[in-house]
């Protein structure tokens, strides 16, 4: 079963329940591994539908979880076009829409 | 020892597909239209915090047994290897002074002798591996987004 990245099942999500609590947002989360999306990669554990109150570091831990970033001696960055997102705020205060595409950036360690 | 062209240009035309979907989504210009078995280059524009525009040109000869030579050039690909045409936050050589440009090493004049070019696809530190052409660009991206003026 896949989950959403709040933990409810996909399947229910895709039949169109109703959801309680803050809207969601369906994002998708290019990354150098790959797309992360509703659909891609087709045996990720998780989707990128957050709720809109969700810090960006939950959806950079969850896109490095989907891509097994394991490494943490690695910067890893939320961009969305030339905006680089500070982890701590929220989808919401970025007035992020839905099936927004957003980059990970993943930088190695320094010689 | 050295890569058969046709088995580079397949690589790198393979690798491409992954470079090429993250560079679009992060808002850089990647131009393989040179790309051939005579040219094993393609240039990838970059833009620093300021917007200020950067042009790195990737000669990938050998790859992927051996990395690219990452060099800036400018706009018109003519004048190269500057510091002027490079971000700051590079070696003051100038170079990019990373395991996956073959430039750093100590068989182009670069500074690390301590490292052996077959190796460059493994982790700097305790760092995430360099190992494809979509991780130097992401890898790049990152650094050059960050970064304010030039090198020189």
């Amino acid at each position: 079963m896949t989950t959403t990245a709040h933990g409810a099942d996909a399947s229910q999500d895709e039949a169109g329940d109703e959801r309680h609590g803050p809207p969601h947002v369906q994002l998708q989360v290019q990354t150098p591994r790959g797309l992360w999306s509703m659909t891609e990669p087709e045996e990720a554990p998780r989707r990128p539908d957050y709720p809109i109150s969700t810090k960006i570091q939950v959806v950079i831990d969850d896109a490095r979880t989907v891509f097994k970033f394991v490494e943490n001696d690695t910067k890893y960055t939320l961009f969305l076009g030339g905006e680089m997102l500070a982890p701590e705020r929220t989808l919401a205060s970025y007035h992020i829409a839905p099936d927004a595409l957003l980059v990970l950036s993943v930088q190695g360690g320094n010689a | 020892m050295s890569v058969p062209v046709s088995l580079s240009l397949e690589t790198v035309r393979c690798e491409l597909a992954a470079a090429t979907a993250y560079a679009a989504a992060a808002g850089l210009e990647l131009d393989a239209s040179e790309l051939s078995e005579n040219t094993l280059q393609f240039h990838v524009v970059f833009w620093n915090m300021q917007r200020k525009r950067f042009t790195a040109e990737f000669d990938c000869r050998d790859y992927s047994m051996y990395p690219p030579t990452i060099e800036f050039v400018d706009a018109t690909r003519t004048l190269r290897g500057t510091p002027a045409l490079y971000p700051a936050g590079f070696h003051g050589m100038p170079c990019v002074c990373a395991r996956y440009n073959r430039k750093a090493y100590t068989e182009r004049g670069g500074p690390h002798g301590d490292w052996r070019l077959v190796d460059w696809q493994l982790p700097t530190g305790n760092g995430v591996a360099i190992d494809s052409l979509a991780m130097i660009l992401s890898d790049l991206h990152s650094k050059i987004s960050q970064s304010a003026g030039r090198l020189g």
